[in-house]
């Protein structure tokens, strides 16, 4: 957690029904993602989502992590309520804007 | 993960069963286990108790005992008092006032009855949480029937001004409109503040149980003598047929038995929980930046206090708490289930940030010194991790950093 002073890749997404927020911030070098932190508003299954996505994801191939599906999010942290799914969902979003945002010449 | 220490700060939610009420009651549960409505031996003494216990809860309020009809709790209180007098008041007109700060039971109750034509007026409160006499005042109309304020807000703890609007109420009677009645869900204030019917002028009052120290399921609905009601629950003759059901004697000895401690321990209760609560805001306001206070604070129950933190979401903070042993709770909308957060919080006029991070501590009467320190200790440290994970409260750190940086330029 926390924020990433040299990140090349950065995207804060808010899920519009219910207000949490999350910011995904990468540090990529070479199609690989070397650093991810992230900062989170919301219920806990927000915060717990955007945890286990950072540490899901260090050390991932762009292309890699492209693919991670919410449904593996989930997955990692043993399953969520299905009132809270949008927790995973928001997590992808912010990922695939964050990657979508990617500037490798920055970093 | 197990926490150090337990701290129950969520009286206002529910409270322990106290050993004195359990000991009265446990006895209606085995051996004095008659049916109240029957004639025989077991049936008095069962039938002998919960009159001992009306009298109890009556005397509570100020009530005749006659006047209270027993029930299953505060939601039924308020389903059958606003259901029950808009039915059986119906000829004299459809109108309904009431606030925007009411309990789900009294809410919903009314959306109910607007559904099948009524007309509801939901008088706002302004930012200290209070309704205004002027305003109720302004929304009577000739075929308005009922006005139903609560005596007491469950989530901020403002005494609303319901004695003004009893005797607002009783003018309106003086000048020939005598079709116009007032209820009052007075959950959250019996047993914490003195509550007296006459004082209130109030027509229907519901109270419920488990808010002092008796066991859930059981509660009551006062009925002022000559107000009529239309049943909603028909059967049997129980509560002078005005609810029908075998009587829950246990329950009810226990509310009975919870009453007469509440009367008779009522200052002692009312002093102890401001001590606690005002030492623990206090505590807060030295600790922690950032927070706005819910709810008029000179007017306020003595046990209850909403806070608002800024930049974190309530349910976070609530978790993070319960980790640590502290129970507490929040009109986050993430815990309520709902999309939307707290309407009584946005009712004060806050935005949805505010509204998201606010949190109920509610005081009760086992509450100690050692349970406010260990909250101070924890509560600061929770609400700075969550802050720094907080992307509002970092953009917020980095405006102020600016602005600090543009006044040194200047």
């Amino acid at each position: 957690m926390g924020e990433l002073s040299d990140a090349n890749a950065v995207a804060e997404e808010t899920n519009p029904v219910c207000g949490d927020r999350l910011r995904l911030m990468l540090r990529v070098s070479s199609g690989r993602i070397e650093a991810a932190r992230f900062l989170a508003y919301g219920c806990a299954p927000t915060i717990a989502c955007g945890s286990v996505l950072a540490e899901m994801i260090e050390g991932m191939n762009v292309e890699d992590a492209a693919r991670i599906t919410r449904q593996e999010i989930a997955g990692a942290l043993d399953g969520l309520p299905s009132r809270k799914q949008h927790a995973a969902a928001l997590a992808v979003e912010t990922l695939r804007a964050a990657l979508h945002n990617l500037n490798e010449a920055a970093g | 993960m197990t926490a150090a220490r337990r701290v129950y700060l969520d009286n206002s939610a529910t409270t322990p069963v106290d050993p004195r009420v359990l000991s009265a009651m446990l006895p209606f549960l085995t051996e004095k286990f008659g049916n109240a409505s029957s004639v025989h031996f077991f049936g008095q003494e069962a039938r002998a108790a919960v009159d001992r216990a009306r009298r109890e809860i009556a005397s509570l309020i100020s009530a005749k005992p006659n006047e209270i009809v027993l029930l299953s709790g505060g939601t039924e209180a308020n389903n059958l008092a606003v259901r029950g007098l808009c039915e059986s008041a119906e000829a004299h007109g459809r109108h309904i006032i009431t606030t925007e700060i009411e309990r789900p039971s009294t809410r919903g109750i009314c959306e109910a009855m607007e559904k099948r034509g009524w007309e509801i007026t939901r008088l706002p409160v302004y930012d200290d949480g209070i309704v205004r006499v002027e305003d109720v005042r302004n929304a009577i109309r000739t075929d308005t029937v009922l006005i139903s304020v609560m005596l007491a807000n469950n989530e901020i703890g403002t005494i609303q001004p319901v004695e003004e609007i009893g005797a607002l109420v009783r003018d309106e009677r003086e000048s020939g409109n005598s079709h116009l009645w007032l209820h009052t869900d007075a959950v959250q204030a019996a047993g914490r503040i003195p509550v007296n019917v006459e004082a209130l002028s109030c027509d229907l009052l519901s109270l419920s149980a488990h808010k002092i120290y008796a066991p859930k399921g059981v509660g009551a609905l006062y009925i002022r003598r000559g107000v009529r009601i239309l049943p909603q629950t028909v059967g049997g003759h129980q509560e002078r047929e005005r609810r029908a059901g075998t009587e829950s004697v246990a329950s009810e000895v226990a509310f009975g038995e919870a009453a007469r401690l509440a009367r008779l321990e009522m200052q002692e209760r009312i002093e102890h929980t401001r001590k606690l609560r005002d030492r623990f805001e206090s505590g807060v306001v030295e600790r922690i930046g950032d927070i706005v206070f819910n709810g008029e604070r000179d007017k306020r129950l003595p046990h209850l206090s909403n806070i608002s933190f800024r930049f974190i979401e309530g349910e976070g903070l609530l978790i993070n708490l319960d980790l640590q042993g502290v129970a507490v709770s929040t009109g986050s909308a993430c815990s309520s289930g709902s999309l939307e957060p707290s309407p009584v919080i946005r009712a004060l006029g806050r935005n949805d940030e505010l509204a998201r991070g606010s949190i109920r501590f509610s005081f009760g009467k086992d509450n100690t010194d050692e349970d406010v320190d260990y909250v101070l200790e924890v509560l600061p440290r929770a609400v700075e991790n969550l802050r720094r994970l907080s992307p509002l409260y970092q953009k917020a750190m980095a405006e102020r950093a600016c602005a600090i940086e543009h006044v040194n330029v200047v």
